[in-house]
């Protein structure tokens, strides 16, 4: 998929992105909170978190800020992000199984523009983090 | 609390308060990129020649401290609600990126758990050639700002 880049004609106004489904296990957070100099139990540990209040260890809210813009990155090869926002509504909790989406909300055809709404939801189907990219394809 | 939102602005928004340089290593960009799923070569390779962080990878930096000294508002206090990243220019491996710290804005808003403050830390980000890289709004909020405050900042 990452071979070729997609041009703005390629998408569709309305269009949904495929569903991701991160990796938001034990170890892949570890992996993350290593590389980013977090490794605080909160994160790491389940039964710490829970003794913070916590329901159990969550993923840090930047790792999914990183997880929706891989997820654009990996729908449109090649595209430059030049802003995402993300809101963390509610924790997302390690070692749960969440769905990521998007859906193009708009275009601009002169700039080569596109604006992808995104949601990270749990297994309940509650949103816990939303966002907005804003890319551009070439072709413009 | 008791807290005169405009104030706060007026004493504490648009003052650079903190200055960090940071090197960029292609081992934690390579890290950072695979675990949040990256797939790219440009973003997971270092022999790629187009090989840079992913456009978020500024979120993860932290300056020298998290709000200004005397700041009447902790970062312990409250709750990360989101960030947003605008991004500027690619982030290399070698790069050494300049963050420069100031509270960009105070606002509150009424949720379903009351009044919220909310307080936006910005970092602007500058490679070793004061190229911009990004700038990252951090949004925190607090709960429980009290009637008096909202009213003072003229927001219902």
């Amino acid at each position: 998929m990452n071979e070729g880049k997609k041009s703005f004609a390629d998408v569709e106004f309305g269009e949904d992105l495929p569903e991701f489904h991160p990796a938001i296990d034990m170890k892949s957070v570890k992996r993350f909170t290593d590389a980013t100099g977090m490794s605080w139990s909160r994160f790491n540990d389940h039964e710490e978190a829970k003794k913070q209040g916590l329901p159990g260890a969550i993923v840090p809210g930047i790792m999914s800020q990183g997880i929706l813009a891989a997820m654009v990155n990996n729908w449109a090869p090649g595209c430059t992000t030049l802003k995402i926002d993300t809101i963390f509504r509610a924790s997302l909790l390690v070692d749960s199984t969440a769905t990521c989406r998007g859906v193009v909300t708009d275009m601009v055809e002169d700039e080569g523009i596109v604006e992808v709404d995104l949601t990270i939801s749990n297994e309940a189907g509650e949103t816990r983090v939303m966002g907005t990219a804003l890319i551009r394809l070439q072709d413009a | 609390m008791d807290i005169d939102v405009n104030q706060l602005k007026e004493d504490w928004c648009g003052r650079q308060f903190d200055e960090v340089q940071i090197p960029v290593a292609a081992k934690e960009i390579v890290e950072f990129a695979q675990a949040c799923g990256e797939t790219a070569a440009r973003f997971t390779d270092p022999s790629d020649p187009d090989f840079q962080a992913p456009p978020s990878y500024t979120s993860r930096f932290h300056g020298g401290r998290a709000m200004p000294k005397d700041f009447p508002i902790q970062s312990h206090q409250g709750f990360d609600a989101g960030k947003c990243v605008h991004v500027n220019g690619p982030l290399r491996a070698g790069d050494t990126v300049t963050a420069r710290s100031e509270i960009h804005d105070i606002y509150t808003k009424t949720g379903r758990s009351g009044n919220m403050l909310f307080i936006v830390h910005r970092m602007t980000f500058t490679n070793q050639n004061e190229e911009p890289i990004s700038v990252v709004d951090w949004r925190l909020v607090q709960n429980q700002v009290s009637r008096k405050s909202k009213r003072e900042a003229g927001q219902s």
